[in-house]
């Protein structure tokens, strides 16, 4: 799932200061998962800002409203009748959400609700890790099902370098060294040989260096 | 007399423009600039121009310095994370070199190795920053330098913008001299009546505009461009001249002449020019142009 975090509410009172009917949007997918943009973040939200502005003496209306998704048009057009009446909208959805409402409602002021993150895993209630960076060309089968480009912080493919200490990383003593995992698990695999092998030069084509992505469908495309 | 001074003397400036070898040997490199020593006020070394590997651009102005010859070191955001582009700037600035110009760069994916991987760690207005606070005494940690370089500023320009870009080219012109620039080189020029058109909307008294003089090969590089690259216009009538010329070469040095002079006569601050490949060419084109 897409990770996310809770924007500090201060930020979002900048930003909408000054807005008088503001519809806080929430997302029913990845960020209910990690507990920054649901349907119940979305009335602590509203909540809070409403006891904020009502301190202040700023009259203003919030509404809230939770999509099964924000990433999709079908569920964006669900809005689409009652989107008019708010001056701006703080979506709660990750990154991808925030800017499908953008483009789509083109006229309105869209805010982002929180700060996305990354893909990652629910590694316990409270805790997300990163799993993936999504660089377009999975080497995993290489790696024992381990992903040195998430994983390892110097995105290594050969191997761990020397800062490695008791399978955790120097950067940080709670951080797992992805290499110590990934030959942990070659070993379990009866693969260790695979580590011998260097691997080739990394083609970075297929992440950002060749620009923005898509992935295009013919097969399924209507 | 330097870059600096002589920009702010308003002296007619030319730059060429030396690409590093891609490879070790420099020899045709210092042959070349050799060729034209003196007659030009700095070397402008590109920095893995269109994403092409060469020798870096700091190699080529170690070179130059070395041989006691003023260099222009391009810094580029492409490639180089803020770590790397202070490491360099702090190394050009012990090896002498006076003159500085951040560029953008062009997207790895046109170049000769697409499977890199993208840095653009800073963009150009947060790398002419830091090029300014370098000068200040700190890096971007906000840590005191021993020693601090100071430069004469660059960076360029897109005459060629238009529509909703040629507003925000003008606006990030005033951000860019805002941060310290001194000149603007600009893509080349080849449509005096368009180049005009934008720079009459520059206000040409707070930065020096410098021109790039490209030196066209052949009529079907004209074309090429004029087709293809966008925001540059080559007229019809040069893309013909070429074309009917006995001796082509001959006419592409005419025409790179000619457009200095015509560059000079509007008042320009200097020209650059690049001849991507030719640079044995340079002294006939300073001859054409008198300079």
């Amino acid at each position: 799932m897409i990770v996310a975090n809770k924007k500090p509410i201060e930020e979002i009172i900048d930003m909408v200061k000054g807005y008088r009917k503001l519809l806080i949007l929430g997302c029913n997918e990845c960020v209910t998962v990690c507990e920054a943009g649901g349907k119940k973040e979305v009335a602590v939200l509203a909540s809070a800002l409403r006891m904020y502005f009502m301190n202040e003496g700023t009259k203003i209306e919030i509404d809230e409203v939770t999509l099964e998704r924000q990433c999709d048009h079908e569920y964006l057009e669900e809005i689409r009748n009652s989107m008019d009446q708010y001056d701006a909208v703080v979506s709660l959805a990750c990154g991808v959400g925030v800017q499908f409402m953008a483009e789509k409602y083109f006229g309105s002021p869209i805010y982002p609700g929180v700060n996305t993150c990354f893909m990652g895993v629910t590694e316990e209630r409270g805790v997300w890790s990163e799993r993936c960076q999504g660089c377009g060309q999975c080497i995993l089968d290489r790696t024992a099902g381990i992903c040195p480009i998430s994983r390892c912080a110097k995105r290594l493919l050969n191997g761990p370098c020397g800062g490695s200490t008791k399978g955790k990383c120097e950067i940080s003593k709670d951080l797992d060294c992805a290499w110590q995992i990934i030959i942990d698990r070659l070993k379990e695999l009866d693969r260790l040989d695979d580590y011998e092998e260097i691997a080739p030069i990394k083609d970075w084509s297929t992440e950002r260096a060749g620009g923005p992505r898509k992935v295009v469908r013919e097969d399924v495309r209507q | 007399m330097q870059l600096k001074e002589k920009i702010a003397a308003k002296k007619f400036v030319v730059l060429g423009e030396f690409e590093p070898p891609k490879g070790a040997d420099f020899s045709s490199f210092l042959k070349n600039v050799n060729l034209i020593r003196g007659r030009v006020d700095a070397f402008v070394v590109p920095e893995m121009a269109n994403a092409v590997l060469k020798a870096s651009s700091l190699g080529g102005c170690a070179f130059l310095e070395r041989e006691g010859i003023g260099a222009v070191l391009q810094v580029c955001c492409r490639d180089r994370n803020r770590l790397a582009l202070q490491a360099d700037i702090l190394s050009a600035g012990a090896l002498g070199v006076k003159n500085i110009m951040g560029v953008t760069g062009v997207d790895i994916s046109y170049g000769d190795h697409p499977h890199a991987r993208t840095v653009n760690d800073l963009d150009i207005l947060e790398l002419l920053d830091t090029i300014n606070k370098i000068q200040g005494g700190k890096d971007l940690a906000g840590v005191d330098l021993r020693g601090t370089p100071q430069f004469c500023v660059g960076s360029t320009v897109n005459t060629g913008a238009s529509g909703g870009l040629l507003e925000i080219e003008l606006e990030n012109i005033d951000k860019k001299i805002d941060l310290g620039v001194e000149y603007l080189v600009t893509n080349p020029v080849f449509d005096l009546r368009r180049f005009q058109q934008f720079v009459k909307r520059m206000d040409t008294e707070r930065v020096a505009v410098i021109p790039t003089v490209l030196l066209l090969k052949s009529a079907g590089m004209a074309r090429y461009i004029d087709r293809n690259v966008k925001g540059i216009s080559i007229p019809a009538e040069m893309i013909r001249d070429i074309q009917k010329a006995a001796d082509k070469s001959k006419e592409c040095i005419r025409i790179a002449g000619e457009t200095i002079n015509r560059l000079k006569d509007i008042g320009m601050a200097g020209v650059l020019i690049s001849t991507v490949g030719w640079e044995d060419r340079l002294p006939q084109i300073l001859d054409m142009a008198k300079l």
